[in-house]
């Protein structure tokens, strides 16, 4: 009945398990990746029909360019709407029991979600590791800025990131002397410099009683730029200088550096931006053997009821996006590596009945709940060119305030009011539909009014709550018999203050530099929330984390250090759900970080098997 | 159908790009395809008509005078005149409201989408804007780092 066993079975073609893949390989193992969406994103011509339908599709959200696939379908952050009390919304694939929508995606096709991300690499800062120590806020994590730093070096060379020191030595972060970003930064914008130049030595007062110099940083990105010539030491190992990893397979010729392209969310054209098919052409290139089967969807992981240990996985392995019929199939391995994403990890997990000793499993469920302010600044600023963001306000990600209120990033957006009012289509509807504008004049006002379009959105940490969570309901089932997630969520009056305190920051910043507010929330939008009497809109960021967190005890947490279950021997976890808080950063980079520790681990464990 | 002389005049009439500008496109075909499957015989040969007088035309108040007096204030011109605006900027038809459709019928072609991917590069707003399409003819390697180009029109 079973397969050929392998040393390692990796749940999930993203990221996470595209790097286990590639560190087990490299150490000879025989890895099977399973992978539950469609083949793709390999072949030139699967990667350019993602394009193509990024193009053609009319409402460009972050999962266009990638094919539905009811055989595992994805959520879209154009299911969401309101939710009234008791009656959950399945309209999407999620079933959202509110009482606030959860408006972030993720993307099951081979390279995972990182096919649309936006490529921001950040560092937590040394106090995020610590909030409820020094704030009395959400959860310690069980290692500090300093343990992480070698994996944080490791994960910046992995990825690729561009970047500079100096502007991201802020709020603790410190980089080891003989270290460096393995490329060069990404340039600021024309609008981020005019930024930096108008706020220069401007004090922010905060209300309690705090006082911040704003400054610009530029931000790390996973985005080639050009590679440092130097060597320099990574994770305390002397490398070679670095060199920058194209694009894959038949486009290998491209995704050298950023064009600017400006469409790093849905798709890179060129893949200049990382993707995890860029670490799966790798792993498949090492010593051990490394196997990915796609169309393959797990639906169980079986265990041994007297030592917990995982016995085999169950997949359902489906001809074509869509067949009505599917072929189950098992395969064994030493080890069993769920890397997913934090939504699917904790579903699959759920629904196999694994990890329950915590009772943490599934819950703690975050994002960043992302609010955007925008206007018109005095002057054409260029927008709607390069990378979508490029650098950011760091200087409210720590303070005191933290004890009251979440801790915010400020990022300056490249592209307008794109995601804010989506410009510039709604511009041309407006001036046509709405002022009979034509001929030259339309053309004039189009550039006058696009071009003075600033925005920055406030990326709130948002707490760990055991009722923030996923779970799965017998009730709710795909097209495949597999659960649906269900998720319960609420942004909670922690990030609604850090938003309100964010936005009094963004309307200083732009009395200062002249820039009129256009900020407009609707409060027909399910992302309306208020607090303190002012509502605002939030939007999901797609920074899905926290349900399957690391810890220091198996009685508040679901994994060790490394991402291995307390309750399964032969069981890991990865992915942003290991995350124990979200902070301020973009999870991915930390999320990395943690993969290639747990990779380290995994392969001593299987080392000390063998 | 005749030529396309009538269709480009009234095109560039509206959208204030020169006829060179629209027909390197590649676009007219496809959009002229478009236009006169949703307007119907009558309607396309009013626009193409008076497209002809605007094309003899100088730029300038004769031609705006013209277009705002036979053609967007027009209750089964106007909508058409419209939609094509915006199908060159966007590379998208704008479906007809609903008064129009009562008027002169509902047809296949009138449904809201993007017409080819060409279309959505050669989209004029990006142009219009100082920018480039999101997704194609990127700029270069750090162009985002430099002033906004100059905001004259020709």
């Amino acid at each position: 009945m079973s397969e050929m066993h392998y040393d390692a079975v990796i749940v999930g073609a993203g990221i996470s398990g595209a790097l286990i893949a590639k560190q087990l390989a490299a150490k000879g193992r025989n890895v099977l990746i399973l992978e539950a969406g469609a083949d793709g994103g390999a072949e030139a011509s699967t990667y350019r029909s993602y394009v193509d339908a990024y193009h053609l599709t009319e409402v460009k959200v972050p999962n266009s360019p990638y094919p539905a696939n009811p055989s595992a379908p994805s959520p879209s952050v154009l299911d969401v709407g309101p939710i009234a009390p008791g009656r959950p919304d399945t309209a999407g694939y999620f079933v959202q029991n509110g009482p606030n929508p959860f408006r972030s995606n993720y993307t099951r096709v081979t390279g995972g979600t990182m096919m649309h991300w936006l490529g921001t690499c950040l560092r937590m800062q040394p106090n995020d590791f610590r909030t409820r120590s020094a704030y009395g806020q959400g959860v310690d994590w069980p290692l500090s800025y300093d343990d992480l730093a070698p994996w944080y070096e490791r994960a910046e060379w992995e990825i690729g990131v561009s970047g500079d020191k100096s502007e991201n030595e802020f709020g603790g972060i410190h980089f080891s002397k003989d270290y460096d970003f393995p490329m060069e930064p990404i340039p600021k914008s024309f609008s981020d410099r005019w930024f930096e130049e108008g706020v220069r030595g401007m004090e922010v007062a905060l209300p309690n009683g705090e006082t911040k110099t704003l400054s610009v940083s530029t931000t790390p990105q996973g985005r080639n730029s050009t590679p440092r010539k130097g060597s320099y030491k990574v994770g305390g190992e002397k490398q070679p200088p670095y060199g920058a990893a194209g694009a894959t397979g038949a486009y290998a010729f491209q995704g050298q550096r950023c064009e600017g392209n400006s469409s790093c969310v849905p798709i890179c054209p060129i893949q200049a931006k990382y993707n995890a098919l860029k670490t799966l052409s790798q792993a498949l290139r090492q010593k051990g053997r490394v196997e990915i089967r796609s169309q393959s969807v797990v639906s169980k992981i079986e265990t041994d009821g007297a030592t917990g240990r995982v016995t085999g996985v169950v997949y359902k392995r489906y001809e074509f996006p869509g067949a009505p019929a599917w072929e189950m199939k098992r395969v064994t391995a030493d080890a069993y590596v769920l890397a997913t994403n934090a939504i699917e990890n904790a579903k699959l997990a759920l629904a196999s009945g694994l990890c329950p000793t915590s009772g943490q499993l599934g819950r703690n469920l975050m994002d960043h709940p992302y609010v955007m302010v925008w206007g018109r600044a005095p002057r054409p600023v260029g927008p709607f060119r390069g990378p979508g963001s490029t650098a950011s306000f760091p200087d409210f990600r720590d303070g005191g305030f933290r004890t009251k209120k979440a801790a915010v990033r400020l990022e300056l957006a490249n592209w307008g009011w794109n995601f804010a009012a989506n410009a510039p289509y709604s511009d041309v509807a407006r001036l046509v539909e709405g002022e009979y504008l034509f001929g030259p004049e339309l053309r004039a006002r189009l550039r006058d009014e696009v071009q003075h379009q600033v925005r920055i959105g406030i990326m709130p940490e948002q707490l760990p709550s055991a009722l923030n969570r996923v779970s799965v309901n017998p009730a709710y089932r795909d097209s495949l018999g597999e659960p649906r997630p269900v998720l319960d969520y609420a942004v909670d009056a922690y990030s609604r203050a850090g938003v309100l305190q964010g936005m009094d920051i963004c309307q200083q910043i732009f009395q200062r530099l002249g820039i009129e507010n256009r900020s407009t929330y609707d409060p027909n939008d399910p992302g309306y929330v208020s607090e303190a009497g002012r509502g605002f809109v939030y939007f999901g960021a797609g920074h899905n984390a926290g349900t399957h967190r690391i810890g220091a005890s198996r009685h508040d947490s679901v994994t060790d250090l490394d991402g291995r279950s307390w309750d399964h021997d032969n069981l890991w976890l990865v992915g942003c759900g290991a995350m124990p808080t979200i902070a301020t950063s973009n999870p991915t980079l930390t999320m990395t970080a943690l993969v290639l520790k747990a990779a380290a681990g995994l392969e001593r464990a299987l080392e000390g098997k063998s | 159908m005749g030529d396309a002389e009538g269709f480009l005049g009234l095109s560039v009439a509206l959208t204030g790009y020169d006829r060179a500008s629209l027909w390197s496109t590649g676009c007219v075909p496809a959009y002229r395809k478009q236009l006169d499957a949703v307007a119907g015989p009558a309607l396309a040969d009013r626009l193409d008509h008076i497209g002809g007088m605007l094309g003899a035309l100088p730029p300038g108040p004769a031609v705006d005078a013209l277009i705002r007096e036979e053609v967007l204030s027009d209750a089964d011109l106007g909508p058409l005149a419209r939609s094509l605006i915006q199908l060159w900027y966007l590379g998208q038809w704008t479906p007809m409201p609903q008064d129009w459709i009562d008027r002169n019928g509902a047809k296949r072609e009138d449904t809201a989408r993007i017409v080819s991917t060409r279309a959505y590069r050669e989209g004029l707003v990006w142009d219009a804007i100082g920018a480039h399409p999101m997704g194609a003819k990127p700029q270069g390697f750090g162009a985002w780092a430099e002033e906004p180009p100059s905001e004259t029109v020709r």
